[in-house]
């Protein structure tokens, strides 16, 4: 939109099987290491990416830990990490800033608290179920409790859109900042590993059961489960420039569409994709060749990237071959509804360094896509960030540099 | 910015399906709570809850069996077919990228759960079928809807618990006025849940006889399920095309508490920047508001913090002010609550009558307003709020105006 106040992201959290906060993901994701491994959490034989060894206590203390549940935990360390990084965790005394807010992408929410809660329904009976657990089966819990323990008043709202969760949150939290109902907003995604979704993607078949995500990939054969919260803090340009911060990135503009074919599978040739990337174009006022790489949310999902790859190929035509695709949930997983919040993280990293990460592990790939087992320098002021979920929901999103 | 028109009702409540049933029925005062039929209550407190009994699915959904999804999603759909018939519009007529879906709910597909437990319990994991990946994730619903009718835009589920539709209705609004959508099915859907019923059961919060909202003897809500759909398109294009306009969309506000996961801030103080957020963002004032469609659970917290809130917000006005809780009759649908409720709000500014709150018999001297006690009323007003809250101290207010 023109005319519209400019929304920047002035700080971001993040906690993911390749590190904890901006600095290790960074240095980690560039440097091309690998979340997946033996899954402790899911136990036998699964592979996953993992967030190991996970000690929330490590970020929030002790107290009132124990009524959050793993996507709380996770949400409120990727919470607290942004609000310390931006200087806006609201003093102990005092009621906090009623225009702060958080905007919280998921798909599952926490699976495993609701499965939990009502599994100790079915086995020990109504009357003994914990009450104190209740609150945990509502989808938005996680958000809800971020805001008790951070003194978070604006809008609490939790985006569910499958795969494109996370982007989806950015861009909610970014129209709320435009139409005055915030002045600034946590916004990601959080999804944690649990049996229950392991469980529903396993006997779908989504997994890969060689345990290696490759997105893009000549071999791929599925993909490989992750965990993560990730959190951008967004404000309007007014209230940057009064604050006196530097901005990490411009949110320049978003699109989405549906392809509206099935509910647990891609339409390949399918122009939903392709659609979501245009509008964010548009919407950023830019043409395709002003973009100068493309953060992907190729998965390893035979169909899933196929689709993408012909998405990006219809957009870009013969210029596709130059520019530098990253796709970093080669690195992370699968995360769900956490998935387009690591990877805006990423096109923010991509921009200040004007280099792509390395799609780990990467050898052979059947499209023509620029991709690389190594960072790829290009030299722009733009990157595109695309998701694309198994249910025909498609995003994409323009990040613009701040000099 | 385009100006916003209600111009679709469709909805699935305990009280009946599509909108001049429903409408009939809950002037009229029709009480849909009864013994819980869906599963065995008797080793529970409580037995009370409001279900869409008898509902058949199957005629409402054409593109897959109805068996393929979740009671949620059919709930949704069945909802959305009745909106779509209702607002006269021919979906063939749009650019299908610009047609969406936006809905709220607490719970989505909760059933998906419940027989994973079940089947695990009787026959072990490994039995378990796949159905949490595909049936399960509540945006399922929405996406649903999207195939359903082959709508191709913006397609987002907003789970924020009981005060999800005003949400969804809310933001469907931005995406029309800002011009990105030019039509938009959004409301909100949520299945009888045996995981909601034992929670609040747990909490010692359901009624044990009536659901008896801001009556000085009030016990508690009564667990609900349902789905509603409102229509929404630009209130010129509604216009040209001859459209009955229910009502128009003027804003909303949001807010949290950021005080409990299940109690209310003593004071209101979400509940009251919500209300004021909505009137400031609709350009209006407390004295333009004719109606508030109350949240209204039947709690004694809720209810005492609601009046209050209301008290701080519109001062010596607020007496004077109708606020009836329709939850006395068709108890709390959860995240379709606010849906089911925007619908009679839109009712009631085309119609000028006011639903009632049943089963109220004594007044309660620390909140005694004006809650429109058993019987509707018409008051044509002009412009009303419609109020939901929900767990994680989530506050929504949307509102709407009789369209001139």
């Amino acid at each position: 939109m023109s005319g519209t106040p400019k929304i920047f992201a002035t700080g971001a959290g993040v906690i993911s099987p390749i590190g904890a906060g901006v600095d290790e993901f960074a240095e980690r994701l560039y440097a091309g290491c690998r979340g997946a491994g033996p899954s402790p959490l899911l136990g036998g034989d699964a592979v996953a990416c993992e967030i190991r060894d996970f000690t929330p206590q490590q970020w929030l203390g002790n107290k009132g830990i124990r009524v959050l549940d793993r996507s709380a935990r996770l949400l409120a360390v990727a919470s607290q990490m942004t609000l310390s990084a931006t200087g806006l965790v609201q003093p102990e005394t005092g009621e906090g800033d009623p225009g702060l807010g958080l905007v919280c992408g998921t798909m599952f929410g926490s699976v495993h608290s609701i499965t939990s809660f009502d599994w100790s329904g079915l086995t020990d009976g109504p009357r003994y179920v914990n009450p104190m657990e209740f609150p945990n089966t509502v989808i938005n819990s996680p958000a809800g409790q971020a805001a008790i323990k951070f003194k978070l008043r604006g809008v609490n709202s939790t985006i569910s859109a499958g795969l494109i969760s996370g982007l989806y949150a950015v861009h909610y939290a970014s129209e709320f900042l435009i139409f005055g109902r915030a002045t600034a907003l946590l916004a990601g995604g959080v999804e944690e590993l649990c049996e229950e979704s392991y469980l529903g993607l396993r006997k779908t078949e989504a997994l890969s059961p060689r345990g290696e995500g490759e997105p893009f990939g000549k071999e791929r054969d599925g993909v490989v489960a992750g965990e993560a919260a990730a959190l951008l803090m967004l404000e309007a340009e007014s209230r940057v420039r009064e604050r006196g911060v530097r901005p990490i990135a411009q949110i320049a503009g978003f699109g989405t569409a549906q392809d509206a074919y099935k509910i647990n599978g891609y339409r390949v040739r399918g122009t939903g994709a392709r659609e979501a990337m245009e509008q964010a174009l548009e919407a950023a006022g830019i043409g395709a060749d002003a973009v100068g790489c493309v953060i992907s949310g190729a998965s390893g999902s035979r169909a899933g990237d196929e689709m993408e790859a012909l998405s990006l190929e219809a957009l870009f035509g013969a210029r596709l071959e130059g520019i530098p695709v990253a796709a970093p949930k080669a690195a992370w997983g699968e995360c769900l509804g956490a998935s387009g919040a690591l990877s805006v993280l990423a096109g923010v990293l991509s921009l200040e360094r004007q280099a792509v990460p390395p799609t780990a592990g990467f050898r052979e790939t059947p499209f023509p896509l620029r991709l690389s087992a190594a960072p790829q320098p290009f030299e722009s002021d733009y990157a595109l960030v695309t998701a694309c979920s198994c249910d025909g929901g498609s995003a994409a999103l323009v990040l613009k540099r701040v000099r | 910015m385009r100006r916003v028109a209600i111009t679709g009702l469709g909805l699935v409540t305990p009280i009946g399906a599509g909108r001049a049933t429903f409408w009939k029925n809950v002037t009229a005062g029709t009480n849909g709570i009864a013994p819980v039929q869906s599963f065995d209550t008797s080793e529970f407190p409580v037995h009370l809850g409001a279900e869409v009994r008898g509902f058949d699915p199957a005629p409402f959904i054409q593109s897959r069996p109805a068996e393929s999804m979740g009671r949620g999603s059919q709930l949704a759909i069945a909802a959305a077919r009745l909106a779509v018939q209702d607002s006269g519009v021919d979906l063939a007529a749009y650019n299908r990228r610009r047609v969406g879906v936006l809905m709220g709910t607490t719970s989505g597909e909760p059933g998906m759960v419940e027989r994973y437990n079940d089947i695990r319990k009787a026959e072990g994991l490994d039995a378990v079928p796949g159905e949490m990946m595909p049936k399960y994730p509540c945006h399922v619903i929405p996406a649903n809807v999207a195939i359903e009718f082959d709508l191709r835009g913006p397609c987002l589920m907003i789970p924020t618990a009981c005060a999800a539709g005003n949400y969804a209705i809310g933001y469907a609004f931005d995406l029309i006025r800002s011009g990105r959508a030019d039509l938009m099915l959004a409301g909100g859907a949520d299945p009888f849940s045996r995981i909601t019923y034992m929670g609040f059961a747990r909490l010692g919060a359901i009624a044990p006889e009536k659901c008896q909202p801001f009556d000085r003897n009030r016990k508690g809500m009564v667990p609900g399920e349902g789905a509603a759909i409102l229509v929404l398109e630009p209130l010129d294009d509604a216009q040209a095309r001859g459209a009955t306009i229910y009502a128009e969309v003027l804003g909303y506000g949001v807010s949290c508490d950021s005080h409990h996961m299940t109690a209310a801030h003593p004071q209101g103080d979400g509940a009251i920047r919500a209300m004021a957020m909505a009137l400031d963002q609709s350009g209006r004032t407390i004295e333009d508001v004719g109606y508030v469609s109350a949240h209204g659970t039947g709690t004694p917290t809720n209810d005492r913090v609601e009046a209050l809130a209301l008290r701080t917000l519109f001062g010596d006005r607020a007496p004077r002010v109708p606020m009836s809780s329709i939850k006395s009759m068709i108890g709390h649908t959860m995240g379709a609550a606010s849906a089911i409720e925007a619908v009679a709000c839109s009712m009631a500014l085309h119609t000028g009558v006011i639903p009632p709150t049943i089963n109220f018999q004594e007044p309660d001297p620390d909140s005694d307003l004006d809650y429109v006690p058993n019987t509707a009323r018409e008051a044509h007003p002009q412009v009303v709020l419609n109020n939901a809250y929900a767990f994680g101290g989530n506050n929504s207010s949307l509102c709407l105006a009789r369209p001139v």
